[in-house]
């Protein structure tokens, strides 16, 4: 057989291997996807509410319900990614794996393309939901929110990838993630409409992948201005960039001299 | 073939290669043996790949590992000294999963798992999640990964460790069967019987490097066995029959004799002093073994490693 035969056998086995992982634990993705629909179900007219007040001047109830959600607890689904490689290392796997004939590029595809598919359904059930359920409408076509979909969802494929790197066990995975992703959601505007958080915290709000999330977001669905929509994707843009400089130091620990 | 010249990795002060040196023809199986710490892992693991050495050439089925790493690894089937299993993927997964990764099309996997499955004796189980298998059948099942590519170099880092006989048995069985295939294959064990059961020559590895290579015969030739002759009553006064180095200790009616040829040196004994032939009651010989060796060289290298300036 020749190479690039070759190679696509090694990506398709990867490729079915991840996905037979992901589907034998499907508890925590299936809770992640829950959850938002039911929290969103539960927190919209309260965010109606409040943005019929006028104390938000972004997006209406709605929208700041299914995007905040959707952006949570994918932050949340982050763990999943994490627990993916963090897995290889505790199972010996990712040695074997570094021991293959596989180059890095086609490991970190087989194992990227079925959680990207997984990240992928979740923000679509989500958004899916409002849209069926609430009305959801984008402001002006449905391509710039499919596009932050995609954008947020390998953001944190990347981002998921790299926290596995800088942890070292499940344990600290769950606790790190929990917290991150909290505090993430929080910075973000994603638990909380940006306006009603305390002026030293929306200041820092920028720090976090949430804040550019929702803001890529919220120009999908209620501002059509190509500017806001591009600011957004080029700040998730330079976490992906970050993520990736991270990841590589996984992918260095195929040779340990 | 394997290839290693010159190996050297150090660790910060740790030298853990310190000019390792070994060569595996194809067809051979060779059994790594030494003490924990001795550089067997260490070896395996640049082997794999996953150890960038400080110098040396290590050559994979005639492929350069540091210049041409991937075909090497292409060439190489290893299984690690830890259990390297998806626990929660059945056996058959895992047989296909590493087949694909070698570059096998899932056809040629699903046959090859087959073929495997047999030899290792793991038809019944290859449907049950790895992580429900019994110590022994893991150990299979990881053996049976290493081979799914019909490796050109095989290295197995302690396949057999803790497991039962039947799996010791199946698991020799199917190194000797792909050892007479044309694999090259190092065999990384404490169990040395085992050695003797795959007719394995042998590297005694110490300090980061091979002290002694060569067939069972050959090392074995210059290792004392015992010979104990029991008699009636107190045994007759001896003249050593032979000028080969040897050690003679009474104990009561018993003489135990160490010496290189047990067998030989008893039977000149006996031409020579046929006297005390008729009170004889027993003659225990006990040739040397791989055990013996192990332990000769090991104590014969620590003296010279406090004797060595």
């Amino acid at each position: 057989m020749s190479s690039a035969p070759r190679a696509r056998s090694r990506i398709g086995a990867l490729v079915r291997h991840e996905a037979i992982l992901l589907a034998r634990a499907p508890g925590p993705l299936i809770g992640y996807t829950v959850m938002p629909v039911l929290l969103m179900t539960v927190l919209r007219p309260m965010l109606e509410r409040v943005a019929s007040l006028g104390l938000t001047t972004g997006m209406d109830g709605t929208a700041q319900a299914a995007a905040g959600m959707a952006v949570m607890f994918s932050l949340f689904a982050l763990k999943v990614v994490g627990a993916g490689f963090l897995q290889e290392r505790t199972w010996h796997t990712w040695d074997r794996l570094g021991a293959s004939a596989a180059r890095t590029s086609e490991l970190l595809i087989g194992k990227a393309v079925p959680m990207l598919t997984v990240l992928l359904v979740q923000q679509a059930i989500i958004l899916g939901f409002a849209t069926a359920v609430f009305g959801l409408r984008p402001a002006a076509a449905w391509w710039p929110l499919a596009l932050v979909a995609i954008a947020w969802t390998g953001c944190i494929l990347i981002l998921g990838t790299a926290a596995a790197t800088l942890v070292q066990s499940p344990a600290q995975l769950s606790v790190a993630g929990d917290i991150a992703a909290v505090l993430t959601s929080i910075l973000g505007g994603a638990l909380v409409p940006a306006e009603l958080l305390p002026s030293w915290l929306r200041a820092v709000g920028p720090l976090s992948p949430g804040y550019w999330a929702m803001r890529s977001y919220r120009a999908a669905l209620v501002d059509p201005a190509p500017a806001s929509l591009i600011g957004g994707l080029a700040g998730l843009g330079c976490f992906i960039a970050l993520g990736i400089a991270l990841s590589a130091s996984l992918a260095r620990r195929r040779t340990d001299g | 073939m394997l290839v290693a010249e010159g190996l050297h990795k150090h660790y910060g002060a740790v030298r853990a290669l310190r000019g390792f040196s070994l060569c595996v023809r194809p067809g051979e199986i060779v059994g790594l043996v030494g003490e924990n710490g001795a550089g067997k892992t260490t070896f395996a693991r640049a082997v794999a790949g996953l150890v960038a050495l400080d110098a040396g050439t290590l050559r994979v089925g005639g492929v350069d590992v540091a210049a041409e790493p991937r075909a090497a690894r292409a060439a190489l089937g290893w299984a690690p000294q830890e259990l390297a299993l998806y626990p929660t993927m059945t056996a058959r997964e895992n047989l296909l999963v590493f087949g694909g990764l070698s570059g096998l099309s899932r056809r040629e996997s699903i046959q090859r798992a087959a073929e495997l499955s047999v030899a290792l004796e793991l038809t019944d189980v290859l449907d049950r999640p790895v992580g429900k298998l019994s110590g022994g059948q893991q150990r299979r099942v990881q053996a049976a990964t290493a081979m799914m590519h019909r490796p050109t170099v095989l290295l197995l880092d302690e396949p057999t460790v803790g497991a039962d006989p039947l799996t010791r048995q199946a698991v020799l069985s199917a190194v000797r069967s792909v050892a007479d295939e044309g694999c090259a294959v190092v065999y990384t064990t404490h169990y040395l019987p085992e050695l003797e059961a795959l007719g394995a020559s042998i590297a005694v590895v110490k300090g980061g490097r091979v002290i002694a290579r060569g067939s069972r015969t050959d090392l074995l030739a210059a290792v004392p066995g015992r010979a104990v002759l029991r008699y009636a009553g107190a045994p007759p006064k001896m003249a050593a029959p032979m000028s080969d180095p040897h050690t003679v200790q009474i104990d009561g009616s018993d003489v135990t004799i160490t010496v290189t040829n047990p067998a030989a040196y008893v039977a000149t004994l006996l031409a020579t002093h046929a006297d005390g032939v008729h009170r004889l009651r027993s003659i225990e010989l006990s040739p040397p073994t791989l055990d013996d060796l192990y332990r000769q060289l090991l104590q014969a290298t620590r003296h010279a490693d406090v004797v060595s300036p």
